[in-house]
């Protein structure tokens, strides 16, 4: 091969545009594929930040308005009808299941006391646990993303390289020009993961502790009613 | 989630637009790069390498420094003016005293015609008046007459040897010392050879071959050779090879006192042999030897031989 022939062979190498639209376009299928892959689950993991952020803003708002009226003295039985009304979310949902199970209990046509402290306990702990799942709910993609985004985009690397040397063998010309263009795609695979997967594992911290504690100030908020009912049903029998 | 959605969706859009636009657009234009060529030489060529100068052009082989085209004749001394080959020496002597070869080149060139004339002259004169008085005069004359024949010839056939006893000789006067003085500016002839060459080429002219780049044994066999006072019988002696051992701390002083490996029947071994251990422990501090190559002369053994100094 003569040296006007490598001229040519890498000519179109070294004229590569490096624009981030160029390094997409100039790109293997399979690494196109990652940074396709990578993008979308980008879309997503902020999508889920959104809406997370979103919700949580929400829950604590009522949270906040509901413990409000709740100890501002009204009656039982005027929040719970009141409550009852909408669909109820958190702490409201708490508390309406806990008093729909004490009423059919007091207002059914057996009075069924004996077990009722424990019947409520049971019906709270299952509301607590469906309102956290619905604050849990997708906080797993962003783990998943978080942690394998990285790998992702290190295939789509390993990839890229690999076609970049096979360029080399076919070139038969290591100089940095034929080198260059085939790692600055390769690494921008990574770049893009890289770029997907730090938000995320950034947010599923900051969430996961988020939802930790407005778990605790339900699990709270339940003992205390617990403790109000039980007294109530005490002093009923 | 649908909200999420759409504002995760619009805001990757946004910085991916906004990444075309101001991400780096420009093509990668890495020019090849230069090549270096090296040479591989081993220790003795680089010992015995020729200083030259760096920016001198590439010439095919050394040209010795050449001003004018003549017969080879290099330049002893370089700083001194260059004149012409013509040697324009003049004796000092002529400076005090008025040139004299020039007359006897008159005597030497006239002798035919004008000689003759003033010789008539007296001639008549002194006969027409005291012809009968004056005896001796007249016979004084006949006789310069007849003499200055023969002495004219004479003058004609070896002119130098009346230029000879003529010239003056030139006396010492401490007055005029000064008139004596050459005050030209020092001078020198030009170097002639083949080919004019003004500049000293790559690698010549003044190379200083083993003083410039030695190695480590080089420079300790150069020491030793300082310091070794040969002997006087020791000097002329043949077959008498000393070899002392040497070990080394590495600051370069002695380890241990030289050491003597052979020995000779020679008469004057002994006395070669002491004057070698001498040398090494007088020298002692070869602190020029690299500490870095430590290894390399921590133990050296030399063989001091009196014909060649000595090798190692």
């Amino acid at each position: 091969m003569n040296p006007t022939d490598v001229a040519q062979s890498v000519l179109p190498l070294t004229s590569a545009d490096l624009s981030i639209w160029g390094l997409f376009w100039s790109a293997h299928i399979v690494v196109k594929a990652v940074m396709i892959g990578l993008l979308i689950a980008s879309i997503w993991v902020w999508a889920i930040v959104i809406d997370k952020t979103l919700l949580y803003a929400r829950t604590k708002r009522a949270m906040d308005r509901f413990e409000q009226t709740f100890w501002s003295g009204q009656s039982l039985e005027e929040l719970y009808r009141t409550q009852s009304a909408r669909p109820a979310h958190s702490m409201a949902a708490l508390f309406v299941a806990a008093m729909r199970e004490w009423k059919r209990s007091f207002e059914g046509a057996s009075r069924a006391i004996g077990g009722l402290q424990m019947r409520i306990e049971k019906v709270m702990d299952v509301t607590i646990a469906r309102e956290i799942e619905r604050l849990e709910r997708r906080l797993l993609v962003l783990a998943t993303v978080g942690s394998a985004g990285p790998f992702i985009g290190l295939f789509g690397t390993v990839w890229g390289i690999m076609t970049s040397f096979q360029s080399i063998a076919a070139s038969k010309n290591t100089s940095l020009a034929v080198v260059a263009p085939g790692i600055a795609e390769a690494l921008f695979a990574t770049a893009i993961g890289l770029v997907a997967a730090i938000p995320a594992t950034i947010f599923y911290n900051k969430f996961v502790s988020e939802v930790n504690k407005q778990a605790q100030r339900l699990e709270g908020f339940a003992d205390e009613f617990a403790a109000i009912l039980s007294r109530q049903i005490d002093e009923a029998a | 989630m649908k909200a999420g959605w759409t504002i995760s969706a619009v805001l990757h859009g946004a910085v991916l637009a906004w990444g075309l636009v101001t991400f780096v657009t420009k093509p990668l234009n890495a020019t090849p790069p230069e090549f270096i060529s090296t040479d591989i030489i081993s220790d003795a060529d680089f010992s015995q390498i020729t200083q030259g100068i760096r920016s001198a052009p590439k010439a095919e082989a050394p040209k010795p420094l050449v001003e004018k085209i003549a017969e080879a004749r290099p330049v002893e001394e370089q700083t001194a003016k260059v004149i012409d080959n013509k040697p324009e020496i003049v004796p000092t002597a002529d400076q005090v005293q008025p040139p004299k070869p020039p007359e006897p080149k008159k005597a030497e060139a006239k002798p035919p015609a004008p000689q003759p004339q003033p010789k008539p002259e007296p001639k008549q004169a002194f006969a027409k008046e005291p012809a009968p008085k004056v005896d001796p005069i007249a016979e004084a004359i006949k006789k310069d007459t007849k003499k200055p024949e023969p002495k004219t010839q004479q003058k004609a056939e070896t002119p130098p040897k009346k230029v000879e006893p003529a010239k003056p000789q030139p006396k010492f006067d401490a007055t005029r010392i000064a008139a004596l003085l050459d005050k030209r500016d020092p001078q020198r002839k030009a170097a002639t050879g083949d080919t004019l060459s003004n500049t000293p080429s790559l690698g010549t002219a003044a190379g200083r071959a083993v003083t410039l780049s030695q190695n480590e044994l080089d420079a300790l066999r150069a020491r030793l050779r300082e310091c070794w006072n040969v002997p006087v019988g020791v000097a002329e002696a043949r077959d008498l090879v000393v070899t002392v051992r040497i070990q080394f701390k590495q600051d370069g002083s002695l380890q241990t006192d030289p050491r003597l490996m052979n020995s000779g029947s020679h008469p004057a071994f002994q006395v070669a042999a002491e004057s070698a251990l001498r040398a090494v422990r007088t020298c002692a501090p070869y602190s020029f030897l690299p500490a870095a190559k430590y290894e390399a002369w921590k133990d050296v053994i030399v063989d001091f031989d009196p014909r060649d100094m000595f090798r190692g």
